[in-house]
């Protein structure tokens, strides 16, 4: 039972590594880009204004005044990490999204069934998309129209392993949509997007042409779950949690301020 | 151009940082991923004191309506017969009446001139004898010394004739046990009050009156009352001692400090320099005496003259003449055992010699490893608003002065930093009790004047080398900045509040030494033992078989007792009564044949001036110095010269410690006060009856018949 519990496997090892190594940079990121001396004084005012209304606590306005105070404390707390906030979230925010694409979904497994998704600008144009496959995969199911959604989804079947592409035609233009087949970690890009800001953020794949009535194509993949330490986690809250901890224990052993 | 461009290049890269960053925070799918340590440090860390502060609001705010019945009829019941309804006490160590009424009416001290005008301003009667830890202890009890046990800082051991502090006795924990070489403690030291009677502010916060209590002298160990004091003189420093500073130097090392402090040598290692600074005995050594220590490199640049000292993790640069802030040391002992102090670095000098002065390490107030607050948190609340503090009860180092490590504005700096992190907490202490007693003390006025005495008279012994037209007005600035201080204290405060600028006693001039144990062994009541004619320190050649008396310490005089001291030849009762009026009639007009004046203008008998259940602890007798007189320094210290008079060559000038009648304290108030000769020993009854409280009958002090609106109003 013990042995399940620490059981790690992979992709909670890679989390793991990512978390503590990501852990000490940011704190070393923070210590060089913030006003060490005003967070230490900042944070010690706070602590004051706490204690000021545990030892005057039987003067009324002392503690109303001490209240105030450590809300505006807290406002010019929240200031000072603002910018070592801003300087870390950039490279973090690229480096998430990258693993994003290698820890967030897990491929298809030879022989599992999967959805394909295909989101239009118009209810009218679902009836003109097809959907195209490539030798070794195959379609399990007809096509299901949802007009509500401006949808059609097709069922399909991966033969064996392998990078495929798959191609959703409509009105004489044709697009690709990329399914992964394998048994490792390799890099999944669960849905290809027009557009920029969200695509940056979910998609690994080029946008979709302009214009297009075709608005997105979708392969559902499983998403991927890291058992650690008992639990089945979202590599993301498990890395948030671990490179906390981290930092925290690196701010300690560091002496720097956060 | 090139300006243009980097503004531009920064315009950018900022919008592109917030662009970033609201697209992450607005972004809805998964915002979660995009949080991360950066923003969750930050996060975390304010929603942990919001959340703090939210569950406390929450507990205030459910349980306020019963605490404020509570509190309404408690303070109905408190405030019901008070008079007043808020006492400032400020407390001036040592303030002088006749040099406050010089600099008065020489119109320097306008605030305390109007509360001279429109309140009252008179002489303070002092006790017996005029020491600080005794006089305070009796303005906070209302008792006589008899009473509240303080005669002196040091009491004598009647078995070694040894000296030990009178305010308190520290004492490592009862038990421990051994592990490999190291002896666990298990338990905290035990520390023990040795002052008496109960001080005014434990019957007013019993009543519901709210009292902040700040650097009182004398109250430490913190004792506990439903209120806030921070401890003031007789908190040791880290060492346990009354303060030892530390004077690193490459110097060649030349005779140990007489006072106060310890030499340490500073090795050369390639471009660095290194040093300790010494800390508490090891408290896992088994008694052995082992030192703990915090090793620093100091980096000197001369041309700068300044240099780089890193000391544990911190790391600072100062210059020559400079110090440093509190930097916090921390001497590890092993097993996860360590004491946490504070102390000041302060460079004299990079070239040719490195020399560096290390103020006594204090107890670190955000984390005392004593108690020197009660509760422990008001010294943390102070060190978390204002930073780190002065805790050592005689903060203000004097005898770095005397054994000119420190010159006078190295000395001065370090005083009035001390002074000005004690008016923060003044004013934080008059902004937190808005209705109820602020008391606060300020040692700077006693150090001072102690130190620049010299600077006052025409041919003090030491100040004859410096110039007339050189002498600093050191005294003069002190009681102007003390009045400085009073005005913005009165700005304050209302009509309906109370000021009482009170000192403990007053001051002259200290020029000449009389060393009585000399005087006793040259009149045959001090025996030394055969062949010498000197005794060393504490005692150290006296044949104490053929001994009566003895002095050490301040203003007392022993008899050597039978049955009470281990050796004691005098036997009690009759013997005793006419050694004491034969030494009394013989001392008391004792001339100065140098000089031709009188060194000492009473002898008081402790039978006659102290009543209580303590009187038995006091010396026999109480001597007077006259003006210009005190105890000389080797006679404070229990030793035996060959000389009787002598000049006082130190920078500690000035004194109080002589006949109490010549050096009464000064009483200053913004309400009339109708008493003829008040004394430090009606504040406390006077305080009881203002808030209405019934005066004790063991008090010995009488309640002042106080207006209860200033003449302003």
């Amino acid at each position: 039972m013990s042995a399940s519990i620490f059981r790690i496997d992979l992709p909670a090892a890679i989390v793991i590594v990512l978390s503590i190594v990501i852990g000490l940079l940011m704190v070393l990121v923070f210590a060089w880009t913030s006003d060490q001396k005003a967070i230490h004084v900042a944070k010690d005012h706070l602590k004051a204004h706490l204690l000021a209304v545990r030892l005057f606590q039987d003067q009324l306005p002392v503690v109303l005044r001490s209240y105030g105070r450590i809300v505006l404390g807290t406002g010019r707390y929240l200031r000072l990490a603002f910018k070592p906030l801003l300087y870390a979230i950039i490279p973090l925010t690229v480096l998430i999204v990258f693993l994003d694409l290698y820890l967030g979904w897990k491929p298809l497994k030879s022989g599992e069934t999967f959805l394909v998704k295909v989101h239009t600008a118009s209810a009218d144009a679902l009836d003109g998309v097809s959907l195209q496959l490539p030798p070794d995969i195959e379609s399990t199911a007809p096509a299901v129209h949802v007009p509500a959604d401006n949808e059609v989804i097709w069922r399909a079947e991966a033969a064996k392993q392998g990078q495929y592409e798959i191609s959703v035609a409509d009105a004489g233009q044709t697009v690709s949509k990329r399914v992964v087949v394998s048994e490792g970690i390799p890099r999944v890009s669960p849905i290809r997007l027009q557009g920029f800001w969200k695509r940056i953020f979910i998609s690994g794949e080029p946008a979709l042409p302009d214009g297009s009535h075709i608005q997105s194509v979708e392969v559902v993949y499983p998403a991927r779950n890291i058992y650690f330490l008992g639990m089945e986690w979202n590599w993301i809250w498990l890395f948030f949690v671990l490179s906390l901890i981290a930092g925290f224990a690196f701010k300690s052993i560091l002496g720097i301020e956060i | 151009m090139k300006m243009y461009s980097g503004h531009s290049n920064r315009r950018y890269l900022i919008a592109a940082l917030v662009a970033v960053f609201i697209a992450v925070v607005l972004h809805p799918t998964r915002s979660e991923a995009y949080a991360g340590p950066g923003a969750g440090f930050a996060v975390l860390s304010s929603f942990w004191t919001l959340l703090v502060a939210f569950l406390y609001s929450l507990y205030a705010f459910l349980t306020w309506p019963f605490r404020h019945l509570l509190r309404l009829f408690r303070r109905r019941k408190a405030y019901g017969n008070a008079q007043i309804r808020r006492a400032v006490i400020l407390g001036f160590d040592g303030m002088d009446p006749e040099l406050a009424e010089r600099f008065i009416n020489e119109g320097k001290l306008p605030n305390l001139a109007k509360l001279r005008q429109q309140g009252t301003f008179s002489k303070l009667r002092t006790t017996f004898p005029a020491i600080s830890p005794v006089a305070w202890s009796t303005f906070m009890t209302g008792v006589n010394p008899g009473k509240h046990n303080i005669y002196d800082f040091l009491g004598r051991d009647l078995a070694s004739y040894l000296p030990y502090l009178s305010s308190a006795e520290i004492r490592g924990p009862k038990r421990s046990f051994k592990l490999g070489k190291y002896t666990i403690p298990l338990g905290k030291p035990e520390i023990k009050g040795m002052r008496k009677s109960t001080p005014f502010w434990h019957w007013l916060g019993k009543a519901g009156i709210f009292c902040s209590v700040i650097r009182v002298p004398v109250t430490f160990p913190p004792e506990k009352f439903p209120g806030v004091l921070l401890s003031g003189m007789c908190v040791p420093d880290l060492k346990g001692s009354q303060g030892t500073f530390c004077f690193c130097t490459t110097r060649a090392s030349g005779d140990k400090f007489r006072e106060g402090g310890v030499r340490v040598p500073v090795e050369r290692n390639g471009s660095a320099f290194h040093s300790y600074v010494p800390g508490p005995e090891d408290p896992l050594g088994n008694g052995s005496g082992k030192e703990l220590r915090v090793n620093f490199e100091i980096r000197p640049d001369v041309s700068r003259q300044q240099a780089r000292i890193t000391a544990d993790s911190e790391s600072f640069t100062i210059k020559v003449g400079q110090y440093s802030e509190w930097i916090p040391v921390k001497f590890k002992a092993g097993l996860g055992f360590s004491a946490h102090g504070i102390c000041r670095f302060y460079l004299k000098e990079v070239s040719p010699e490195v020399e560096v002065y290390v103020t006594p390490v204090n107890i670190d107030p955000g984390r005392p490893d004593l108690p020197i607050s009660h509760p422990v948190t008001y010294s943390i609340y102070l060190a978390k608003l204002f930073g780190p503090y002065a805790t050592l009860g005689l903060a203000e180092d004097t005898w770095a002065l005397n054994e000119e490590v420190l010159d006078d504005d190295a000395f001065l700096a370090q005083a009035y930093g001390n002074h000005e992190d004690r008016e923060r907490m003044l004013f934080d202490a008059l902004e937190k009790t808005q209705q109820g007693l602020c008391a606060c003390v300020f040692d700077t006025t006693d150090r001072v004047q102690h130190m620049f005495w010299r600077y006052l008279e025409e041919d003090h012994p030491a100040a004859r080398n410096v110039p007339r037209d050189q002498r600093p007005n050191v005294v003069q600035d002190l009681y102007q900045r003390m009045d400085n201080l009073i005005g913005r204290v009165m700005q304050q405060i209302s009509d309906d509040t109370l000021l009482l600028v009170v000192s403990d006693h007053g001051f002259k001039s200290f020029a000449r030494c009389v060393n009585l144990n000399a005087w006793l062994h040259q009149n045959g009541y001090l025996t030394l033992k055969e062949n010498k004619t000197e005794s060393g320190d504490w005692f150290e050649d006296v044949d104490w078989s053929r001994t009566r008396a003895y002095t050490m310490g301040l203003n007392g005089l022993f008899l050597n007792l039978k049955g009470r001291e281990r050796e004691g030849i005098v036997a009690p009762g009759a013997d005793a009564e006419t050694l004491k009026d034969e030494l009394r009639t013989k001392l008391d007009g004792l001339v100065d044949p140098a000089s031709g004046r009188v060194g000492i203008t009473g002898v008081f008998d402790c039978d006659t001036v102290y009543a209580g259940p303590y009187v038995d602890n006091a010396p026999d007798l109480i001597v007077g110095y006259g003006d210009g007189y005190r105890a000389s320094w080797d006679s404070v210290m229990g030793k035996v010269t060959s000389q009787i008079f002598e000049d006082n060559l130190k920078a500690w000038s000035g004194d109080h410690c002589i006949d109490p009648r010549l050096v009464p304290g000064v009483l200053f108030s913004n309400h009339k006060i109708a008493v003829e000769k008040p004394a430090i020993v009606d504040v406390a009854p006077t305080m009881l009856k203002l808030f209405g409280l019934a005066i004790p009958k063991h008090i010995d002090g009488k309640p002042w018949k106080v207006a209860t609106q200033s003449s302003a109003a």
